[in-house]
């Protein structure tokens, strides 16, 4: 079912039957589907938050920037986490019986993350976290809103030129030959 | 809301409405080179990265050379030029990182616009870009 676009500059109206629902709360009809600037009734995320003021819109681009430039600062900690704790070599010593009734002492190497060990929790956690964050900031950038799009570009941008500066730094160091 | 195929959207910005078989026939090829940009951006940025660790590695290797040859202060000035190179350097490879990152949002806001002919453009523009580009990952 095909939906007509209206003439209007900013607002589309999606005519499907249940937009017309006035008595059952459903007063968010009108999603951007184009960029705008504009800090007047715009909804972020959760129910509760809606900016109204100039004021509440800087507050907000200061908070997304900070949002994103945390997603990249997450993403260089795991990278890095994952590298530490792959450095450790597990030996496995068991006893096997030799040829002449020797015994013998057979090492297996083992090297990577347990299931149950800490860092691969750790790790866990901190995808589940990623995840989220991750989506956050594509329903942010989904508000259409220019300044807040602006706020996750400039965020991304800050976040990998800081976290990803002292990333490369360890990188010139431990691989070499490559 | 559901996939539909239709010859009239509006893809994310004011101006850029369709109305006609022809218009939406661009609209799906500029969408598909966006998507090969991105695959290629992606591929770039780690190629960038890791010529650049080898040629800093490279400036590294010659810095202590140098000061191991002549072992007065006048090394300085070498070891801020490297660190010059390697902030440019760096700072680049972020400009690139906002261009990934915008241009993904963009083609997750065409895909939002459930045109199904749009939907193709972007899947058919991933793939082109992944067989294109990822095979200069490797190359040296």
């Amino acid at each position: 079912m095909a939906y007509n676009s209206t003439t209007g500059p900013h607002h589309h109206h999606p005519t499907t039957p249940a937009s017309h629902s006035h008595g059952r709360g459903m007063d968010n009809m009108m999603m951007h589907m184009t960029f705008y600037f504009g800090f007047k009734n715009v909804e972020l995320l959760f129910s509760g938050l809606v900016i109204n003021t100039a004021g509440e819109m800087a507050g907000a681009f200061v908070a997304v920037f900070l949002l994103a430039m945390f997603y990249e600062g997450l993403k260089i900690a795991r990278e890095s986490l994952l590298r530490k704790s792959q450095v450790s070599i597990r030996y496995n010593s068991m006893p096997v019986p030799g040829p002449n009734g020797t015994i013998l002492m057979e090492t297996h190497k083992t090297v990577g993350q347990q299931m149950l060990s800490f860092p691969h929790l750790l790790q866990t956690v901190l995808h589940i976290v990623q995840v989220v964050i991750s989506y956050f900031l594509m329903l942010i950038f989904m508000t259409y809103n220019g300044y807040l799009c602006i706020a996750v570009a400039a965020g991304a941008g800050t976040g990998y030129f800081l976290f990803s500066w002292k990333k490369a730094v360890v990188v010139d160091i431990t691989e070499h030959c490559h | 809301m559901h996939f539909i195929f239709s010859d009239e959207v509006v893809l994310l910005f004011d101006f850029w409405s369709v109305h006609s078989p022809a218009g939406m026939a661009l609209s799906v090829l500029v969408v598909l080179l966006l998507a090969v940009l991105y695959e290629s951006i992606k591929v770039g940025k780690a190629k960038l990265l890791y010529q650049a660790a080898v040629s800093m590695s490279i400036a590294t290797i010659q810095l202590t050379e140098e000061t191991d040859q002549d072992s007065l202060g006048s090394d300085s000035a070498p070891v801020s030029r490297t660190h010059l190179r390697w902030f440019f350097c760096h700072f680049g490879q972020s400009l690139i990182h906002v261009v990934q990152v915008v241009i993904g949002y963009f083609m997750m806001l065409a895909v939002m616009s459930y045109n199904t002919w749009i939907f193709f453009g972007v899947i058919i523009g991933s793939a082109v870009g992944y067989y294109l580009a990822y095979p200069l990952l490797s190359m040296v």
